[in-house]
């Protein structure tokens, strides 16, 4: 079983992700589970999204206490209890302008750094990072196939479904690229 | 989606799945009030209401208090009647929780089980519903989204027919917001299983009939030995919905369900969405050559306290997981468990443990440990802090 969280606040669309991300490897033929925690549904309060993939149904219902891949969407939310969910060999991709240098100093993490904003406003979606931020972690994950997360974020995004795939593909691509 | 996700259902949390087994089970009123974590229900239904394929009157009150006042007069007529709450919500209905069930109305309620202020807090716990144990309500705790849709459908059968209220329950965030696959049975079986509702005794303008009406000591005495009359008879009538919804779809449910206690020398007892992280830690130790299993308390008002007492009978070391504290006298199912023990012969060593109150996280690891710690300790009476 694989588990993955991802974290963000509330209205940026980290529960949104989670939900995605989960039907992209449903599609794939996985069991999948997700499940949002918030304190409250409020915008700008730390939303915690937990996904559980597995090749038969998730039975499990406790938190995550280690991820293997965690997606973040807001760096100011690295901190030591965001380090508590993680250890050397968990993959970290964060939503900042920052280079994976500027991030040295919380210690030996292997963390991958997207502009998400950057891509957002390439494709003129504003603030709305979420389908740039799963590009990027699917390509860190290297599953499920981009395709089929395309294809739910078509099927699934609320507005401007073109541009969500077209930055989802992109930051896809940028990440692969430079990893 | 891909023809494989459709033949393994749909993905829905726990509280779409709810909605969905509310939209099969055809209703003709629904009072609700929103709070967090029940309000998704709310929202799957006024969509499902929005698209023309709920027709029930929708009701939005100003209150849970109000939205309950609704429902009470609703059934009595013989509408179906459904409505959802958390918490706070569940807190402020208490009053007419009792003169839900004493007017012996049908309604059918989900309550998401979250942490009750102060301080305020938004976290799985099962304080809010346990406390509401004596209003005279069915109560079944769920441990996943297939089993509160299937668990709507199957409580509006047992309701209809005993006439008493109930409540199904689940936990915030691991079953309400879980996300996961979900088989929505078709119409045509819910239609099959789930007759129209037509209570003799109702409100109704061309009858000569009134609830609620004073009575002398006497008759209210009556009532309630009318009420355990009836709710006698709610063990075995949620027996038969569940066997007769496992015929029908290949999921059976029953008040209790034993989960490897073959052989076991140590039960753990819980409900709710504890349940399916115990399920691992059974395996894990079956695994490792302990000899683990658990009884799943889905029933819990009325106690099923003859299938407790069989199930249990001759098991050495009994560990029941309260999520949730009754302060002053400790785990709430413990206190429960210990009743229905009394003067059994073979009865297990009785162990309460209270075990992620207010939230706090319970791992597989973590139950195995317990099980390590207390299995071979001498009981106590009172329950004991873990975590």
């Amino acid at each position: 079983m694989q588990e993955f969280i991802i974290l963000g606040r509330g209205g940026q669309g980290a529960q949104t992700a989670g939900n995605q991300l989960a039907q992209a490897f449903y599609a794939e033929g996985k069991y999948v589970q997700t499940f949002a925690t918030y304190g409250g549904a409020r915008r700008g309060t730390p939303v915690t999204s937990s996904l559980r993939v597995d090749d038969k149904p998730v039975r499990l219902r406790c938190n995550i206490e280690r991820a293997s891949a965690l997606l973040c969407f807001d760096g100011s939310l690295i901190d030591a209890n965001f380090l508590r969910t993680v250890d050397k060999d968990t993959l970290i991709v964060v939503n900042t302008a920052k280079p994976r240098e500027a991030f040295a100093a919380l210690g030996d993490y292997r963390i991958i750094p997207i502009d998400g904003r950057e891509v957002a406003r390439k494709f003129e979606m504003g603030k709305m990072v979420n389908s740039a931020l799963l590009g990027a972690f699917v390509a860190v994950l290297k599953e499920p196939n981009i395709k089929t997360m395309c294809e739910v974020i078509e099927e699934t995004a609320p507005a401007k479904k073109e541009q969500n795939v077209a930055a989802c593909q992109y930051a896809y691509d940028l990440v692969r690229q430079a990893n | 989606m891909d023809m494989r996700a459709n033949a393994r259902g749909v993905l829905l949390s726990g509280n779409q799945a709810v909605a969905y087994g509310v939209l099969l089970a055809r209703p003709d009123v629904i009072p609700v009030y929103p709070i967090t974590p029940q309000t998704p229900i709310l929202e799957q239904i006024i969509e499902l209401h929005s698209e023309g394929r709920m027709k029930a009157e929708l009701l939005t009150p100003e209150s849970e208090h109000s939205a309950m006042s609704a429902c009470i007069p609703a059934s009595l007529t013989g509408a179906r009647v459904f409505t959802a709450t958390s918490s706070q919500g569940l807190l402020l209905m208490h009053e007419l929780l009792h003169y839900a069930s004493g007017a012996r109305s049908s309604i059918v309620m989900c309550n998401v089980n979250r942490t009750p202020a102060s301080p305020w807090g938004f976290w799985p716990d099962q304080l809010d519903s346990l406390a509401q144990r004596d209003t005279g309500w069915i109560q079944v705790y769920s441990e996943s989204p297939q089993e509160s849709l299937d668990g709507v459908i199957q409580l509006f059968r047992v309701a209809e027919t005993a006439n008493i209220p109930a409540m199904i329950c689940h936990d915030a965030f691991y079953v309400s917001h879980a996300v996961e696959p979900v088989e929505i049975p078709s119409q045509l079986t819910v239609d099959e299983f789930l007759p129209p509702f037509k209570p003799d005794i109702r409100l109704d303008t061309t009858l000569g009939r009134s609830f609620g009406a004073p009575a002398d000591q006497r008759n209210w005495n009556n009532t309630r030995r009318d009420l355990d009359a009836a709710m006698a008879t709610v063990p075995d009538l949620v027996s038969e919905a569940g066997r007769l919804w496992g015929d029908l779809t290949g999921r059976h449910y029953a008040p209790l369900e034993e989960y490897r206690m073959e052989g076991a020398d140590v039960v753990i007892v819980t409900m709710g969405s504890m349940c399916g992280t115990v399920r691992e830690a059974v395996d894990a130790m079956r695994e490792a050559g302990v000899k683990a299993g658990m009884l799943k308390v889905r029933l819990f008002r009325p106690l099923p306290m003859a299938a407790l007492r069989q199930a249990l009978e001759g098991v050495p070391c009994a560990i029941v997981l309260d999520r949730n504290y009754s302060p002053g006298t400790g785990g709430i199912l413990h206190q429960e468990l210990k009743s229905v023990l009394f003067n059994m012969k073979n009865a297990p060593r009785l162990h309460g443990l209270m075990a992620g109150v207010g939230g706090v996280n319970v791992s597989p690891a973590k139950i195995g440990e317990l099980v390590a710690q207390y299995r071979d300790k001498e009981p106590q009476v009172g329950a004991i802090w873990v975590d």
